[in-house]
């Protein structure tokens, strides 16, 4: 090697070799080619040969915000992943995501026997699996079971727990002799129809029938691919859409089932799914046409960018507002002085001026002193709960013997580590500093962190006086909130509340029948737990904001999964 | 030679263990587990942790880990239920390779040039230039540089991408107008830093005194510049290399946030934070098997490269 | 330290000069004064030296130059562009001279207590490097091979990492154990964590920038060493019975230490990066203590919307890292005589 310049294309070589290697370790070199230009002008490919082959495909882009985790139905657990799956796999029941009512899906009609623990669902005999074999009951019988097994440590399995025996045998060793999953309050009495067995009466299981958890999966595929069954090309579903591909982190692609019982009313063919976590990335890819929708993930958009959408004469006529069925709120440690006294909670609770909040720090969503949203079945309609009253605030905590703050000591609010939390944790700051002029140390920390260091079993030490946390519907009922969340035994009672008649009047409230004294009872208790105990401060049910280009005919969900089924794309 | 090869490669074994071992039990020690979520009750949580292993005592998972490694794979990812750490991590290895290669041919090209220039036109003008401008170019870090290329050709001129990553499959041109702002970001410093230390190296090899004795035998400049100084001057930006390796590696962590690449930088971060150990533990592995082995690569090629290291083995 | 083991080097030095070129500067009573000299001739140098003396006034008195609080936060007044009045009660007739970020906090006042991250971080990142690096690499040069190799090769372990990635476990790790045990450690850890949560998590940012910065000085200190180890004046002096200590402190510490101080000054901007990265990614300076880097990471998403929330913070930090640069690079020139004289 006698020349500079040899040795210098050696190591070009040298470097281009190594990174080809480790290249081609991971990827297939050969992959179709696809025309350069943009993927929507691009003609159909084989994917929809049933059509006529000249007409256009429909194509969707829009964004997820993450990775699914898993979007194995018995699995599922976050909104990507719930998402995702919603075009792919059937409910006995849908939830409809706007009016938040039960809709028939794969149940056509249902029963209730008279002391209400015994539930038939009578199913259509025309759905099939994506490789012929029909949907029937004893695939949502299979299913049930498997959420419900040990084995498949189903991290959603506790909303099941209604059914008979369901807690125990999912908490019972699988090898012990007491363990017997036939037990199980499930049965397909027919090929169509399913029989459910409560433990208690419960009016809101019909919510929870529409819930991803139960939902019918192909027992043949998960035996024959085990947790691979999910993967595209193995995987078996029954919706309207096929999942394709998945780059993971990239993104994924479905495409619309021909063999979908309804594919007649799904115009879109294609969905592409970007996983972009950076929502400013999210609205200039947007804003650059790469996505058709911005906003559709669980977060909202910054609120730099809503002020500048608002602003702009185009933009601000493709947002959309709108409610969430979720809720964040402030939560009080309630053994922990001096927030065990309720004046001082309800100090700090109406010291928070949810207003400002709403319209400056967020930038969406909408005021609030109840912990369920209206809409939510049995949430109070107007709001109860404190109200933002600067001088009543400074009143309480006087009353509490902290005239203007004089003697209160330095309290800590904690919340996990997001750029809005800072932004909500530096807001509150300042409010209780200005308003009640107390000393509030902010704590940050990482979620898995933060949230092992809140529960239960903490020491008083060590627990925050304050700390955020939120809550997002799993299904419209308010049993999902006041008694999923805050009732004293029932739930993880991150406030460390005593039981009280609020506790109470909630499991009543479970086990009723009679809808309009349900709502009575969860009214009563949604006046106690935040208004007269003051477990937590509610302070902003969180709201979706989404751009869409005007040639995109959508709904706008309150609740949780989309439906790109029901969507068109109008070019 | 080759002794120094294998008594490299040996001695790597004990390190691996060390690194990955104080790793393993870190990530173990920190609070919060991966399942752990506002959802899930603790029984549920037990459970999932059961499914993977985690309430073996360490010692076991470690030696299991291992065991897997040596197979060359890393284990099930926590975060996504199960899926093989490697699965998704391999494609964006690939991504952050070629991110790092184009970063480095952009160093190598625009710096070496530029530092042998300099250090030919001692004290003129396009001395002052180059050394001016690669001061600029190590002094502005990528999260200065990103942002501000990402602003300008991105939303400001539109002429380029804002994000994402293209494969070479879609097509020559969308893979370069992808590439090219993270690769300069990232080449940037790279291209500054070998300017400097070529500039250097070639000034300081050229008062030689063989130097000297080369010119004063009449040999031609141009043969005494290439033949005789600037292979000499090349070594220590060849030993510069295995450090550059690390400094692109860790670099891109922030390049692929800022322009939102699917690469295997921003897989670290998230997945300390989620707990999923299997990745975290991959990643690291990945990085130190790829800097070791930058190093013994510098080290085989600086044998080549200098006559009196040569002799001796 | 006396002169007379300072003529020691110096003769000993030259002595061998003749065969030595490319030995390390030597240390005559001249030289110091000379660099001096050398650096402040260069009105570029002593435009960085003026600079960095005013971050340093800067990050000691922020209380007195910034207008306003970093926390102080108005929520009327978010997002406002460079020059604006504040519009609300509390802070009626306050000119945003920087703009203020989506809280209404006055973005100028930020990056004067984000200079005092950088500025502290440079100085930790150096001391530690020359009380432990220097330390750890004569002690390592000077020993018997023996020990030298093990010592050597926990660096090369350490050196297995790619830094920033330790620095990111370190981080990690530090603050995940330490709010954990907030509530019931005793004594030391107390204070430690008590330190950390009064500086905004600085604390643990200095812990894991000192915990890398110091393998290279080791590396070059030890080299040095090596070089000088074996040469006459530390050889007479070990002949004559000086002990180790002193011939470590007295005879090889005052010359390795010219290439120490050139290498440390020319880190320094590494140290203010790795701090500046850290805070980028989250895990850095805790909120609402602000930091150089944590203002960019904000920043750069909302590039469109506030451009005027990264400008200012990506130019202070990409100013003092030339300054620095420079000063690194005048350094260097400075103890080099054959480039000083050229």
């Amino acid at each position: 090697m006698n020349n500079p310049w040899k040795f210098l294309t050696a190591m070009v070589i040298l470097t281009t070799l190594l990174s080809a290697l480790v290249g081609c370790g991971a990827q297939p070199p050969a992959q179709p080619v696809e025309p350069a230009a943009e993927a929507t002008e691009a003609p159909a490919p084989a994917a929809a040969p049933t059509e006529e082959a000249a007409e256009k495909e429909v194509v969707l882009h829009t964004n997820l915000g993450a990775e699914p985790a898993s979007i194995d139905p018995n699995l599922a657990q976050d909104t990507f992943a719930i998402n995702s799956l919603e075009g792919m796999f059937l409910g006995l029941t849908n939830i409809n995501n706007v009016t938040a009512e039960i809709e028939p899906e794969l149940a056509t009609r249902w029963e209730v026997s008279e002391d209400g623990l015994v539930w038939t669902f009578y199913m259509r005999d025309d759905v099939t699996w994506t490789d012929g074999n029909p949907v029937t009951a004893h695939d949502i019988e299979y299913s049930v079971k498997r959420a419900i097994r040990p084995e498949t440590a189903s991290p959603y399995a506790y909303v099941l727990y209604i059914i008979k025996e369901a807690q125990v045998i999912n908490q019972t060793d699988v090898s012990s002799d007491t363990y017997d999953i036939d037990t199980l309050g499930v049965k397909a009495l027919d090929d169509y129809t399913v029989q459910f067995t409560l433990e208690a009466p419960a009016s809101y299981f019909l919510a929870i029938s529409s819930l991803w958890t139960l939902r019918p999966v192909p027992q043949w595929t998960i035996e024959e691919y085990g947790k691979d069954w999910t993967e595209p090309g193995n995987v078996v579903s029954n919706g309207p859409y096929m999942l394709k591909e998945w780059k993971y982190g990239e993104h994924l692609t479905f495409v619309k089932n021909p063999d979908y019982y309804a594919a007649d009313n799904v115009q879109i063919d294609r969905v592409e799914v970007d996983i972009i976590t950076d929502q400013f990335t999210e609205v200039a890819l947007y804003e650059s046409g790469e996505l058709d929708i911005a906003g559709d993930g669980p977060g909202t958009l910054p609120s730099e960018e809503i002020a500048r959408i608002k602003a702009d004469p185009v933009l601000s006529q493709e947002l959309h507002e709108g409610p969430r069925a979720s809720t964040t709120y402030v939560g009080f440690t309630m053994t922990k002085p001096p927030f065990d006294d309720p004046l001082v909670r309800k100090a700090f609770s109406a010291a928070i001026d949810r207003e400002t909040m709403v319209r400056d720090v967020v930038g969406s969503g909408v005021p609030a002193t109840q912990f369920a949203p209206v809409g939510i079945f049995g949430a109070p309609d107007p709001e109860v709960g404190i109200e933002t009253d600067l001088e009543q605030a400074k009143a309480w905590l006087a009353e509490a013997g902290y005239p203007n703050g004089e003697g209160f000591p330095t309290v800590t609010y904690r919340y996990f580590a997001s750029s809005l939390e800072e932004a909500l944790g530096e807001a509150l700051q300042a409010m209780w500093k200005e308003t009640l002029n107390v000393d509030v140390n902010l704590e940050s920390q990482e979620w898995p962190v933060f949230i092992a260091g809140i529960n239960p079993e903490t020491p008083l030490g060590e627990m925050p006086e304050m700390w955020r946390l939120g809550w997002g519907a799993d299904y419209p009922d308010e049993n999902n909130w006041v008694y999923e969340v805050f009732h004293c035994t029932a739930s993880t009672n991150y406030s460390r509340a005593e039981c009280t008649e609020a506790d109470e009047s909630a499991q009543q409230a479970a086990l009723e029948t009679d809808s309009e004294k349900r709502k009575e009872l969860y009214e009563q208790v949604e006046a106690l737990m935040f208004g007269e105990e003051v477990r937590a401060a509610p302070y902003y049910h969180r709201g979706y904001t989404i751009l869409a280009k005007p040639y995109v005919q959508r709904s706008y969900p309150t609740f949780a999964p989309v439906n790109w089924d029901t969507w068109r794309v109008e070019k | 030679m080759l002794r120094v090869i294998v008594r490299r490669l040996l001695w790597f074994l004990p390190v691996f263990c060390l690194v990955t071992g104080i790793t393993f039990v870190t990530m173990h020690s920190l609070p919060g587990g991966p399942f752990d979520k506002e959802k899930t009750p603790p029984a549920l949580v037990e459970q999932m942790e059961a499914v993977f292993g985690l309430d073996r005592p360490l010692h076991e998972q470690y030696l299991t880990w291992l065991g897997n490694v040596v197979r060359l794979r890393f284990g099930p990812s926590l975060a996504s239920r199960g899926r093989p750490v490697e699965s998704f991590l391999l494609p964006g290895l690939s991504v952050s390779a070629q991110l790092g290669m184009w970063a480095m041919l952009f160093g190598l090209l625009i710096g070496l040039p530029a530092g042998i220039v300099a250090a030919l036109g001692h004290g003129t003008w396009l001395d002052h230039g180059a050394t001016f401008v690669a001061i600029l170019g190590v002094s502005i870090p990528a999260i200065v540089l990103g942002p501000l290329l990402y602003w300008l050709f991105g939303l400001e001129l539109g002429w380029l991408p804002v994000a994402k990553w293209a494969e070479l499959s879609d097509g020559i041109v969308p893979y370069f107008k992808h590439a090219l702002l993270p690769a300069i970001t990232l080449g940037a410093g790279i291209s500054a830093m070998l300017a400097r230390l070529t500039r250097a190296s070639l000034l300081q090899v050229l008062h030689e005194d063989y130097i000297r004795v080369a010119h004063a035998k009449g040999l031609a400049p141009r043969v005494v510049t290439t033949r005789h100084a600037l292979r000499n001057a090349l070594i220590p930006v060849v030993t510069y290399l295995g450090p550059l390796t690390a400094a692109v590696l860790t670099g891109s962590l922030v390049v692929e946030q800022i322009f939102a690449i699917p690469g295997m930088g921003r897989y670290f971060v998230t997945s300390i934070s989620s707990r999923d150990y299997p990745t975290v533990m991959a990643v690291v592995v990945i990085y130190s098997v790829i800097i070791v082995a930058a190093n013994l690569g510098v080290d085989i090629v600086y044998v080549f490269l200098d006559p009196r290291r040569r002799d001796a083995s | 330290m006396s002169s007379s083991t300072h003529a020691d080097a110096t003769q000993a030095d030259s002595a061998q000069s003749d065969l030595d070129l490319s030995s390390a500067p030597r240390r005559t009573r001249g030289l110091w004064r000379d660099t001096a000299r050398y650096l402040l001739h260069d009105p570029l140098v002593v435009a960085c030296v003026l600079y960095i003396a005013t971050l340093v006034v800067v990050s000691v008195f922020p209380d007195t130059i910034a207008p306003l609080s970093y926390e102080q936060t108005s929520f009327r007044d978010k997002l406002l562009s460079p020059g604006s009045i504040a519009t609300s009660e509390k802070l009626a007739g306050h000119r945003f001279l920087l703009g203020s970020d989506r809280l209404g906090r006055d973005i100028l006042s930020r990056l004067v207590y984000g200079t005092r991250v950088s500025i502290a971080v440079a100085f930790i990142g150096s001391a530690v490097s020359f009380l432990i690096g220097v330390g750890y690499g004569l002690v390592s040069g000077y020993s018997s091979a023996r020990i030298d190799n093990l010592m050597m090769r926990l660096v090369d372990v350490v050196y297995g990492y790619p830094t920033l990635i330790l620095v990111i476990l370190l981080q990690v790790y530090l603050t995940g154990i330490s709010q954990q045990e907030a509530g019931q450690t005793t004594g030391l850890q107390r204070v430690v964590i008590g330190l950390d949560n009064r500086t905004g998590g600085l604390f643990f940012v200095f812990v894991a920038v000192g915990a890398v910065s110091w393998l290279n000085m080791a590396r070059l200190t030890r080299g040095q060493v090596m070089h000088f180890r074996d040469q006459e004046f530390v050889q007479a002096a070990y002949a004559v019975g000086v002990p180790d200590r002193l011939i470590l402190w007295r005879h090889l510490l005052p010359n390795v230490l010219g290439p120490c101080i050139v290498a440390g000054t020319l880190a320094i901007p590494t140290y203010i990066y790795t701090e500046a990265f850290l805070s980028f990614i989250g895990l850095g300076v805790q909120p609402p203590m602000p930091s150089w880097g944590g203002m960019i990471s904000k920043g750069y998403g909302a590039m469109r919307s506030a451009p005027h929330l990264i400008f200012p913070p990506a130019l202070a930090l990409f100013l003092t890292m030339l300054a620095f640069n420079f000063l690194g690079d005048a350094v260097r020139d400075a103890m080099d005589p054959r480039i000083r004289h050229r």
